[in-house]
């Protein structure tokens, strides 16, 4: 598509009547708000169905948007809420999708036969597990910033957290899957 | 949530994320290789967290590798007419959504009073009788007076004549010389007054006075006083 402006002036025609414009920050944003869904849900399909419900509660709610932040920290907000959602709900249903969703996994990389596949999916899955293992504060962080590449600063304005509280809380988290991965490496 | 549960000793971890995230300035990414030089503990976290990222890394990048565009953007660009409708409802104003109402309402409305209008008969012709199956037309309407007051003649009692219920004939008031005429119509030749009975007082006696003094300026060759029935 042609030069469109900042995310800001996009959600200004959007709001304005075209039917394009929000299509046009769905296609910005899309890949990343599913990094931080993926990120942060551990599996594709409910991060892909909190993707979708993120830009279209983002659409219900474009009236509410007043600019003050920007589209990007606004979408983050809305997903790490979709996210959050999706766990309650989860955990009301006593599902720990991750956990089965690991074992699977682990069984059908050991039955792959070469050996770095195997060594390589243990890793990846072992990194998600210990990903999953921490709290949320400190997830979200890890993930906005390995998944989606944002800026400290970014994050700290999607947040509306100080920059020196994103510093500590991604030392923090990065410290735990540190200890979370050498555990992992040892059983 | 305790901030700093794996905190280390040192007070340079935030120059330490900095550095290795890239977003250091030059002056933080100098000092920080200065320190690292004498700092084992940093060193160590250094090697040991940028191992961690490139697992996450890896994670990542097989995790984001089957992302395909969502349906909602991937899905076609034109829109049906009433979801256009239903998205610039959504995008609009609360002051557009009442005006957009407001003339919704007014034009149907005014569709409601133009096919009242429209729809109902131009030129009734008037019920007679009470019967409003018939449908009657002017001559029929005309034929229909003519004969109830035909009717309505025959039925008066005898002695009363047509003029009470035609236009009335001029008076004429019988005299000692004969009829005269009061307002130039031809006498019928009665000497009794032509009134019906029932329609006008008799004259007073004042009146009588009165009129036979009109009369006599009237007709100055008639001398003798009128002879007025008592």
């Amino acid at each position: 598509m042609e030069t469109l402006g900042t995310d800001e002036i996009i959600v200004e025609r959007a709001l304005s009547g075209d039917a394009d414009a929000f299509g046009e920050i769905v296609r910005r944003w899309e890949r990343r708000i599913f990094a931080l869904t993926y990120g942060i849900l551990g599996r594709e399909e409910d991060a892909r169905d909190a993707t979708q419900e993120t830009f279209l509660a983002a659409f219900r709610n474009l009236r509410g948007f007043r600019g003050e932040a920007k589209v990007s920290s606004w979408l983050h907000r809305i997903a790490v809420n979709q996210c959050l959602t999706r766990q309650r709900r989860a955990k009301v249903r006593k599902e720990s999708a991750l956990e089965d969703s690991s074992e699977t996994e682990i069984a059908t990389a050991l039955d792959e036969s070469p050996v770095s596949v195997v060594e390589g999916r243990q890793r990846t899955l072992a990194v998600r597990r210990a990903l999953n293992g921490l709290p949320l504060e400190l997830r979200q962080i890890v993930v906005m910033k390995e998944f989606e590449e944002l800026t400290f600063r970014e994050i700290s304005e999607a947040l509306d957290l100080p920059l020196s509280t994103v510093k500590s809380r991604l030392y923090t988290g990065l410290k735990q899957l540190q200890l979370r991965l050498a555990k992992f490496g040892n059983e | 949530m305790k901030e700093m549960d794996n905190s280390s000793t040192c007070e340079r971890t935030g120059d330490l994320i900095a550095v290795l995230y890239g977003e250091a300035t030059e002056r933080e990414q100098r000092e920080f290789e200065l320190h690292v030089k004498r700092c084992g503990e940093c060193r160590a976290e250094f090697a040991a967290f940028s191992q961690v990222r490139e697992a996450i890394g890896e994670w990542r990048d097989e995790a984001l590798k089957g992302f395909v565009s969502s349906p909602m953007v991937a899905a076609s660009p034109r829109k049906s007419a009433l979801a256009a409708l239903r998205q610039f409802f959504d995008l609009s104003p609360l002051w557009m959504k009442g005006a957009v109402g407001f003339a919704a309402v007014a034009f149907c409305v005014l569709v409601v009073l133009a096919w009242g209008r429209f729809s109902s008969p131009t030129a009734e012709p008037p019920v007679v009788g009470g019967n409003r199956a018939a449908v009657y037309t002017k001559e029929d309407l005309d034929r229909a007076v003519a004969d109830a007051l035909a009717k309505q003649e025959a039925n008066l009692p005898k002695g009363v004549e047509r003029s009470v219920i035609e236009a009335p004939k001029p008076v004429v008031v019988a005299s000692s010389s004969g009829s005269k005429r009061l307002n130039g119509a031809k006498s019928s030749g009665s000497t009794a007054s032509t009134r019906a009975p029932h329609e006008r007082r008799p004259f007073s006696r004042a009146e009588r006075e009165q009129l036979a003094a009109d009369l006599r300026l009237l007709s100055g060759s008639d001398e003798s006083d009128p002879d007025f029935d008592r």
